[in-house]
C-alpha cells in the first residue's frame, strides 16, 4: 500500500509536470523547432521575447486589465455581500443567484454575448470592453468568497459600529474590510489570476491593443518557434516566484 | 489594504483611459494578414511618418467584410485582400477608389496585376502587392518527386496517412477542382457538389487539416510529407531547417494566390493610406513584406529583385515564375451563395 | 420596524451596483444573443426573426448535431478520467505525505496552474507530436518499432483537458479531505472495518460534495473550451466551441455561432440541475 502510493504520487507529478518540463527546456533549443533532438542552450529566444514590442504591450495590456477588473469586481462584490449582510433583502436568494449565475456559464458565451451587444451599442471592441467581461466572470467570484467570510462576528461588530454612531463608509472600510482583509486579498489574487490568462473574452473583444494570452495565440498561428517556449517560460517562472512569495509571506501569516 | 488596493485599482483604471487618448496623434488601422504584423515591415513606414499603424489580422474575405460591416466608417483605414475579391467588396461599397495614377504599378508583374478584375466602374480599388502558389508541398527525402507531378497521387492510395490538407477552403476546393478536370472560374454550386466524393476521399487519405503552424508543424517534424495547399509561403520559412522540403506545380496545374492592399471606404485619412499603400509597394517595403515572419511570397513588384538578396531570390524561386505562372489558374470567385455552400461544405469535411 | 426598513434599503442599495453589472453586462448580452439566435442567415445577411431556422438546421445538419455529441463525448470522458485520477492523489496527499511536506506536494500537484492557458495546450503538442518526448523515449528504449500517432486526434485533446483538471480536482477534492475529522475513519476502524473499506463506505462518500464540485466546474470550463481541441485535435472533428467560433471567424454568422451557444448554455444548465444537490457555489 505504501510503496503503491509512492509510485502513484510519483507518476502523477510525472504527468503533471512534463508538459511544462519539455517547455521550458525546449525554449533552449538553438534551432528553429522545439522538438526533440535538442541542439544545445541558447539564450536567443529569450532576448527575441525580451525585445518584442507587441509582446511587451501585450503584458502590459493584461496588467492593466487584469488589475482594473479584478479592482472592480472585488469593490462590487464587497459592496453587494455586505449588503446582503446588513439584513435580509426580499427576493434576496434570487438576488444572490443572479449575482453568482455567470460562475456556472461557459466563458465563449458571455464573451459572445457581450460582442453582440457591443456591435448594436456601437461600441468598438477594446481592453477597456475586455475589462468588462472580465468583472462579469470575477464578481460572483469575489461575491462567494466574501459573503462566506462574513460570519456572525463580522455581522455583530458592524451592528455595534452602527449603534455607537459610525457612518456607513466608516462601518465598510474601517470596520469590515480589516476583519476580513485574507478574504479580500484571496478575492483580489484569484480575480488577477483568471484574468489575467482569460482567452476567449479577450480574443472576441479586443482588436488593436490585445492582452498577452491573445498575443500568444497568434504568435503560435504565425509559426512554430520556440520564442513560444521562451514566452510561456518566462510567463511561469514569474508566476512561480510571485505565488511562493505570497505562500511565504501573506498566506502563511493569514493562517497562523 | 482593502485602501492600497482601491487606490491600486482607480490608477489602473485611469491608466485605461489615458492609453487611448495618449496615442500618437496619428494612428493608422489596417485590416491585414498575418504577414503584415511583422515589426520589421511596419517600422520604417511607422518611423518615416512618425504614426503608429494598429493591425488586427482577419483570415478569409467573408470573414473580412464581417468585420467592416460592423465597423463605424473611419474605424478601417486600409485594408489586405485577395485581388480577385476586391471587385466584389468594392461593389459592396467597402472600399474606396485609388486615384487615378497615384501609385506606380508599371513594374508589376503582368500576370498579377489584375488591373482589369480590380477595376469598377471605370474605378481602380486594389493594388495587387505580393502573390504564391497553392499546390502541394513535400518532403522529397520522403515521397517520390515523380509522384508529385500529379495531383492523382494524393488519390492513389499509396500516400493515405501521410497527408495534410490546409484549412483554407478556397485554395484546396479549387485543387481538388483541378484534379476532377475543373477550371477554378467554373466552379459554381452545381460543380461544387461533383467535388463532394472526391474531398471526402482526400480526407480519408489525409492525416489532418491544419493551419499554417500545425501545417508547417507536421511537415517539418516529419509527422507528414505531403501537404495539399501549401507551396513556398510554407516551405521559404523552414528552408534552412529542412532543405529537404519542397513544391511543385504538378500537370493539372496549380492556384495562384495573389493578394492585394486596398483604401477602405469611410477613411479620414486618404493621403497616409495612400502613403502606407505607395511604402508597402516600394521595392524596399516589397522585399520585407515578401520574407516577412509569417509568411513568404513573391514580392508583386519586379524592381524588388534590386533589394532581395541572391539567397532569398533562390528560395523565392524568382527566376521561374514566368514558367510557373503559365500553368497556374486563379483563385474561384464564388458568389454569397456559393461561397456558404464551400463553406459548409468543408465543415462537412472537417466533422466527418 | 422603521430601523429593520432603512436597514433594508442599505443593503439594497450596498447590493444594487453588483445586480446592475449583472443585469447590464451578463443578462442583457445573453438576451441579445438568445434574440440573435432566432433570426437565420441568407447570403450575406441575418434576417431578424423570431424564427427557429437555425435550431431546425442545427438539429438537422449532421456536421453541427455531430459537434453537440463530440463535446458531450468528450467532456464525460475528460470528467471521469480526472476525478478518476485525482481522487486518489488529493487522498495520497492529505493522509500519506508528512504534514510539513504536504503544502509543497499540493503546491508541486497544481503548479502548471502558473504558466498561460494557451501555452499548456501548446506544451503538450511538442511532447505528444511523432518527434516529441514521448515518441522519441518510447522507440528510442525499444518499446515501439514505429511512432504511434497520438496528436491530432481525440487521444490528444483528451490527455491536454485531463491533465488542467487533474490538478483543479486535487485542489477541491484536497481541501474537503483535511476538512474530515480523522475521528470518522478511527471510528470505523474501532468498529473492524478494514483499511478499504474505511476510504470506500466512509471517507469517499464524505468527499462527494467536493468531488461533484470540481466535477460540475470541470463539465463547464472544458465544454466550453476552445483552446485545446483547436491546438490538440487537429481540426479532425470538431467541437460545439470550434464551430461557434468557425462561424464567427470565417462565416460571419452570428445567428448561427448563437444557437449554438444556446444549445452550449442548455446543456451546462442540465449539467448543473444533475449536481446541484451537492454544489454549495457560494463556497467554491
Amino acid at each position: 500500500m505504501r510503496y503503491l502510493s509512492w509510485a502513484y504520487l510519483a507518476a502523477m507529478f510525472g504527468f503533471i509536470l512534463l508538459p511544462v518540463a519539455v517547455l521550458v527546456v525546449f525554449s533552449f533549443q538553438d534551432g528553429r523547432l522545439p522538438v526533440p533532438p535538442f541542439n544545445g542552450p541558447t539564450a536567443e529566444w529569450y532576448a527575441k521575447v525580451l525585445g518584442d514590442r507587441d509582446l511587451m504591450a501585450a503584458l502590459g495590456n493584461s496588467m492593466l486589465v487584469a488589475l482594473a477588473s479584478s479592482a472592480v469586481a472585488l469593490t462590487l462584490g464587497f459592496l453587494a455581500a455586505a449588503g446582503f449582510a446588513q439584513a435580509r433583502l426580499p427576493g434576496g436568494a434570487l438576488m444572490r443567484g443572479l449575482i453568482i449565475a455567470p460562475m456556472t456559464v461557459s466563458y465563449l458565451i458571455i464573451g459572445l454575448g457581450l460582442l453582440q451587444m457591443f456591435n448594436w451599442a456601437g461600441v468598438r471592441p477594446s481592453l477597456m470592453a475586455t475589462g468588462i467581461g472580465h468583472v462579469v466572470i470575477n464578481l460572483p467570484l469575489c461575491f462567494a468568497i466574501l459573503s462566506a467570510a462574513i460570519g456572525a462576528p463580522q455581522k455583530s461588530a458592524l451592528k455595534a459600529a452602527r449603534d455607537l454612531g459610525a457612518g456607513e463608509a466608516q462601518v465598510l472600510l474601517l470596520i469590515l474590510a480589516p476583519m476580513i482583509a485574507p478574504s479580500l486579498a484571496a478575492a483580489f489574487f484569484l480575480s488577477f489570476t483568471f484574468s489575467w490568462d482569460e482567452f476567449i473574452i479577450a480574443f472576441l473583444l479586443t482588436r488593436f491593443d490585445v492582452t498577452l494570452p491573445v498575443e500568444i495565440w497568434s504568435m503560435l498561428r504565425s509559426g512554430l518557434s520556440p520564442e513560444t517556449n521562451a514566452v510561456g517560460s518566462l510567463v511561469f517562472l514569474v508566476s512561480v516566484l510571485l505565488v511562493v512569495t505570497l505562500e511565504l509571506t501573506l498566506f502563511r501569516k493569514a493562517s497562523k | 489594504m482593502t485602501f492600497r488596493m482601491q487606490t491600486l485599482g482607480l490608477a489602473a483604471a485611469g491608466g485605461l483611459l489615458s492609453t487611448t487618448a495618449l496615442q500618437a496623434a496619428e494612428d493608422l488601422n489596417a485590416l491585414i494578414w498575418c504577414d503584415h504584423a511583422d515589426a520589421a515591415l511596419l517600422e520604417p513606414f511607422e518611423t518615416a511618418h512618425d504614426v503608429r499603424v494598429n493591425v488586427k489580422e482577419y483570415e478569409g474575405t467573408a470573414a473580412g467584410l464581417t468585420i467592416l460591416e460592423q465597423s463605424r466608417p473611419g474605424d478601417w483605414d486600409v485594408m489586405v485582400i485577395d485581388s480577385v475579391d476586391v471587385a466584389r467588396a468594392a461593389e459592396a461599397g467597402f472600399l474606396a477608389p485609388l486615384p487615378g495614377g497615384a501609385i506606380d504599378t508599371s513594374a508589376t508583374f503582368p500576370e498579377v496585376a489584375l488591373t482589369d478584375a480590380m477595376t469598377v466602374g471605370g474605378q481602380l480599388y486594389g493594388v495587387t502587392e505580393k502573390f504564391g502558389y497553392n499546390t502541394i508541398a513535400f518532403n522529397k527525402a520522403a515521397v517520390d518527386p515523380a509522384d508529385m507531378a500529379s495531383l492523382a497521387s494524393l488519390w492513389s492510395g499509396k500516400y493515405d496517412g501521410r497527408i495534410a490538407i490546409y484549412d483554407y477552403y478556397l485554395p484546396v476546393l479549387g485543387l481538388v477542382g483541378l484534379a476532377e478536370g475543373v477550371d477554378t472560374a467554373d466552379l459554381d454550386a452545381a460543380a461544387l457538389e461533383t467535388l463532394r466524393d472526391p474531398l471526402m476521399g482526400l480526407r480519408a487519405a489525409s492525416r489532418q487539416v491544419s493551419d499554417v503552424v500545425g501545417s508547417q508543424t507536421a511537415l517539418a517534424t516529419g509527422e507528414v510529407d505531403i501537404l495539399i495547399g501549401g507551396g513556398e509561403w510554407l516551405t521559404a520559412v523552414l528552408h534552412s531547417e529542412n532543405p529537404d522540403l519542397d513544391w511543385t506545380i504538378p500537370e493539372e496545374g496549380g492556384l495562384v494566390w495573389a493578394q492585394a492592399m486596398a483604401m477602405v471606404e469611410g477613411t479620414e485619412k486618404p493621403e497616409l493610406a495612400l502613403e502606407f499603400i505607395r511604402y508597402i509597394l516600394s521595392p524596399e517595403g516589397q522585399a520585407r513584406l515578401a520574407t516577412s515572419s509569417c509568411y513568404w511570397g513573391m514580392p508583386a513588384n519586379k524592381a524588388a529583385g534590386e533589394v532581395l538578396t541572391d539567397d532569398e531570390k533562390a528560395v523565392l524561386r524568382w527566376n521561374d515564375q514566368e514558367a510557373y505562372l503559365a500553368r497556374a489558374q486563379l483563385y474561384p470567385v464564388p458568389d454569397a451563395d456559393t461561397d456558404m455552400a464551400m463553406q459548409d461544405l468543408w465543415t462537412d469535411m472537417l466533422q466527418n | 420596524m422603521s430601523i429593520e426598513r432603512s436597514e433594508k434599503r442599505l443593503g439594497a442599495a450596498l447590493a444594487a451596483p453588483a445586480l446592475l453589472w449583472t443585469a447590464a453586462f451578463f443578462v442583457l448580452p445573453f438576451a441579445a444573443m438568445v434574440w440573435m439566435s432566432l433570426g437565420h442567415m441568407e447570403g450575406r445577411a441575418v434576417l431578424p426573426g423570431p424564427d427557429l431556422q437555425t435550431y431546425a438546421r442545427i438539429f438537422t445538419d449532421p456536421s453541427l448535431a455531430k459537434g453537440i455529441r463530440v463535446s458531450l463525448e468528450i467532456t464525460l470522458t475528460v470528467t471521469v478520467l480526472s476525478v478518476l485520477l485525482a481522487w486518489p492523489l488529493a487522498w495520497i496527499i492529505a493522509t500519506r505525505v508528512p504534514a510539513r511536506w504536504r503544502r509543497l506536494a499540493l503546491l508541486l500537484a497544481v503548479l502548471p496552474f502558473w504558466t498561460s492557458y494557451v501555452v499548456r495546450s501548446y506544451s503538450w503538442a511538442l511532447v505528444l507530436g511523432e518527434k516529441g518526448v514521448i515518441m522519441n523515449a518510447l522507440t528510442g528504449l525499444g518499446l515501439l518499432a514505429e511512432p504511434v500517432q497520438i496528436m491530432a486526434t481525440r487521444a490528444a485533446t483528451v490527455i491536454g483537458f485531463t491533465h488542467f483538471f487533474v490538478m483543479l480536482l486535487t485542489l477541491t477534492i484536497y481541501s474537503n479531505l483535511v476538512q474530515l475529522s480523522p475521528n470518522y475513519a478511527r471510528a470505523a476502524e474501532d468498529l473492524g472495518a478494514s483499511r478499504w473499506q474505511v476510504i470506500r463506505l466512509v471517507i469517499l462518500p464524505l468527499t462527494l460534495p467536493g468531488v461533484m464540485t470540481g466535477a460540475f466546474l470541470t463539465f463547464v470550463l472544458c465544454i466550453g473550451d476552445y483552446i485545446t481541441p483547436q491546438i490538440l485535435g487537429g481540426n479532425n472533428e470538431l467541437s460545439l466551441p470550434q464551430l461557434i467560433m468557425l462561424q464567427l471567424g470565417r462565416r460571419g454568422d452570428y445567428p448561427l455561432a448563437s444557437g449554438l451557444s444556446v444549445v452550449l448554455m442548455v446543456m451546462v444548465t442540465l449539467a448543473y440541475a444533475g449536481c446541484a444537490r451537492w454544489l454549495k457555489m457560494e463556497r467554491v
